[in-house]
């Protein structure tokens, strides 16, 4: 951008609680930042006064809400998002830092690069050692997450970091505010109701720092996660969370649980289909209001179908699809087994576009258990033309053939190979590991700049230099990190070109020491 | 900041900055910067106090500079941190064969043989030193182990031929030099050996002979 002072209006939000040694580090990145228009939101979320810290900053720009009461970190964001007038808004924690071109990337990326209204860069974890005055030494600084985009994996779980991200203001008007009740995993939450309206875009510059101390961490959210009921009703509550419609990103699912009496079995189905649906959902139960309104459950997206109780399948699934507004349509009986990604691995390919087909007959599905996930469109046509057939006959009659699903396109494939090569680097197979990082290039999965350095890392630990030269270069020329330099440096030692591998090693150091670092 | 941990494997979280001094280092004194090199395993060495890696490096230093009470010090420095590092114990041995106490040279690069019998600074080192001491049987030893891990390895190959012939095994002298010709059929200095092992040999037989 060449005027830094000419763009768009910034919030940047910066949380604060009981880390007054940190905090001058974090505010001082923002107020120094290359992009000037920003408007600053410093909210003390009841931990001790850092008044003097914000006066003596002196910066206008800042914003400052000195909460009295410990509240949450959601409850801060919102508040000081009820007064944010930025188009863009980006996040910043208390120990965290800010490269100075971290907003103008970002603002540049969002108003001239993409249609995205979320943008995200990369984002150097620090390890550090902390001395008894609180001083850190920085043991490692490591690009730990540089993942694209995978919106089916934000359904699942989290891939980027609060600290990298820039949306647009707007966009929560649509996604609706933090949510209140949550105490962790509070940046999942946003990312996850964003993604129902936007695509987000990975860019690749590594433009902050977050911290990570070695042993116990004073992290509010790992101590929290330490609470593994709590932890887990949190990421419950996420996974359940429907944001307002119409979502301009996300076909709903609309799942009718087939019963013909509501008992203890019926509600463990029930229990085990919240469990493991990942996917954004709502589940269907026809059954009398009285009976529905006596099942006790906290479940959310659970939606009574009025029909009176003894109603064939057949009829529960024509009273269903009246009130079903999913664009598909999960047909599952008592009785099936509901594990992880039960529906997701037929839904994927048709969410994705990878498939012509009408719908899929999941994996375990036999007569007497039927369970299709199937377009919305073709079932209702198939019941309007056969009434009085059973939905497979109906289907069959309408000309619509169901697909089984194959294993090449069932979703999570380059999750499943990275882990593989994880488990070889554990190992100490290198040369496996190597291998599965190269077919995940050769193969187009995404994730190349990622990909690059792991393989690199795992040909220099296999011994064969050459490939680790080859793979660490890549990632160099495009954007260097401490561990390609490293395996960079190593592999030009081995081929005794010192001073390739000293200046390789030089701009390593030059990272580690500094707190920013322009490599452009 | 939320992410979980167990989705993404930590990656040299404790030694990355470390071993980026200590590979510095490395690099400064191959290419005779002794004073860069002394600064960054300084700097290693706080990152990493409990390492015995720039201890090693600050102690070649000092041989080469010949302050040899200086390279001592390092040397057992990296030994109290690390005892079962090769590298260290040679490096010892180094020292004491520059103040040439044969004897305990031999015993130092031998103890770094047998905690790495790849290593070869020891192996050659204790080749000189027997050499210097006339006693070649470990040293055969040692050299046919390092073979073993390094097969083709002509250079070792003719140490250990010029061994067999300076303690008269003329056939195991022969045919070591044999393999490394067939290797490298333009090695003189093997052809050379052979040369002459093959005249002693006809030397001995014709002693023989003449015996019976």
């Amino acid at each position: 951008m060449s005027n830094y002072n000419n763009g768009p209006l910034v919030t940047v939000l910066i949380p604060t609680y009981n880390r007054p040694h940190y905090l001058p580090i974090a505010i001082d990145s923002v107020v120094n930042q290359q992009y000037k228009n920003l408007e600053i939101f410093v909210m003390n979320d009841g931990g001790v006064d850092v008044s003097d810290i914000i006066d003596a900053c002196g910066d206008k720009r800042i914003n400052f809400i000195n909460g009295k009461e410990n509240r949450g970190l959601p409850v801060r964001i919102n508040q000081a998002l009820s007064q944010a007038q930025g188009k863009y808004v980006c996040y910043l924690g208390d120990d965290d830092l800010f490269y100075p071109n971290h907003v103008n990337t970002l603002v540049e990326t969002l108003e001239y690069k993409t249609d995205c209204q979320l943008a995200y860069s990369d984002l150097y974890k620090v390890y550090c050692r902390i001395g008894a005055d609180g001083s850190r030494t920085v043991l490692s600084k490591i690009v730990e997450i540089s993942r694209d985009f995978d919106r089916f994996f934000m359904f699942n779980f989290n891939h980027t970091l609060h600290v990298s991200l820039m949306h647009r203001r707007d966009l929560l008007d649509k996604a609706g505010p933090s949510n209140e009740s949550l105490n962790v995993l509070i940046d999942w939450d946003l990312t996850r109701r964003l993604v129902f309206y936007t695509d987000f875009f990975h860019v690749h510059d590594i433009t902050g720092e977050f911290y990570a101390p070695l042993g116990k961490s004073d992290r509010i959210s790992v101590k929290r996660r330490q609470n593994l009921e709590e932890y887990t009703r949190n990421v419950m509550t996420i996974r359940t969370t429907r944001p307002p419609k119409p979502w301009d990103k996300v076909d709903d699912l609309s799942i009718i649980f087939l019963t013909d009496r509501f008992d203890q079995k019926a509600g463990n189905a029930l229990g085990s289909i919240w469990k493991n649906t990942c996917y954004p959902n709502e589940v269907y139960l026809p059954m009398p209001p009285e009976q529905f309104a006596a099942i006790n459950t906290q479940m959310p997206n659970l939606v009574n179908v009025p029909a009176p109780m003894g109603l064939s399948y057949q009829q529960q699934v024509d009273t269903s699809l009246e009130k079903c507004q999913g664009e598909y349509i999960a047909i599952v009986p008592r009785g099936y087994p509901i594990q992880e990604m039960w529906v997701e691995d037929s839904l994927y390919p048709m969410v994705q576009g990878l498939t012509d087909e009408i719908g899929y007959e999941l994996e375990e599905s036999n007569e007497q258990l039927w369970v299709v996930v199937i377009r919305k469109e073709a079932l209702v046509n198939a019941r309007r033309q056969y009434p009085s057939l059973s939905v497979k006959e109906s289907l069959a009659r309408s000309g619509y053939h169901l697909g089984k699903i194959k294993p090449e396109q069932i979703p999570f494939q380059f999750d499943e190979l990275y882990n593989q090569g994880q488990k070889f680097e554990k190992d100490g197979d290198w040369i496996s590991a190597g291998l599965i990082y190269e077919h995940l290039l050769d193969n187009k999965y995404g994730n190349e700049i990622w990909m690059n350095s792991l393989a690199a890392e795992s040909f220099l630990n296999a011994g064969q230099y050459d490939k680790a030269l080859a793979y660490s270069s890549k990632v160099n020329e495009v954007r260097p990190t401490v561990d390609t330099l490293l395996v960079e440096a190593k592999a030009k030692k081995k081929q005794k070109d010192y001073s390739s591998a000293i200046g390789a090693l030089e701009k390593a150091v030059g990272v580690l020491g500094t707190r920013q670092l322009q490599w452009k | 900041m939320e992410i979980s941990e167990d989705l993404f494997l930590t990656r040299n979280k404790e030694k990355q900055h470390y071993d980026v001094m200590k590979e510095l280092g490395d690099c400064y004194a191959s290419t005779g910067e002794f004073e860069k090199a002394q600064q960054c395993y300084d700097k290693a060495s706080s990152l990493g106090p409990d390492e015995a890696g720039p201890y090693i490096g600050l102690g070649v230093i000092a041989l080469q500079s010949g302050l040899l009470d200086d390279a001592e010090m390092a040397f057992r420095v990296a030994c109290r941190l690390d005892n079962k590092n090769a590298e260290a114990w040679s490096g010892l041995a180094m020292v004491a064969q520059k103040r040439e106490d044969h004897e305990r040279a031999f015993d130092l690069y031998l103890k770094g043989l047998e905690l790495d019998a790849d290593n070869l600074t020891a192996l050659l080192g204790l080749f000189q030193t027997s050499c210097q001491m006339g006693s070649f049987d470990k040293v055969i030893h040692y050299l046919k182990l390092y073979l073993d891990m390094h097969p083709g390895d002509t250079s070792v190959m003719f140490t250990l031929a010029a061994l067999y012939m300076k303690g008269r095994q003329f056939e195991e002298s022969r045919n070591i030099l044999g393999n490394i010709l067939t290797l490298e059929p333009s090695n003189k200095d093997a052809a050379n050996l052979l040369e002459e092992v093959e005249h002693s040999l006809a030397h001995a037989r014709q002693l023989g002979v003449g015996a019976a």
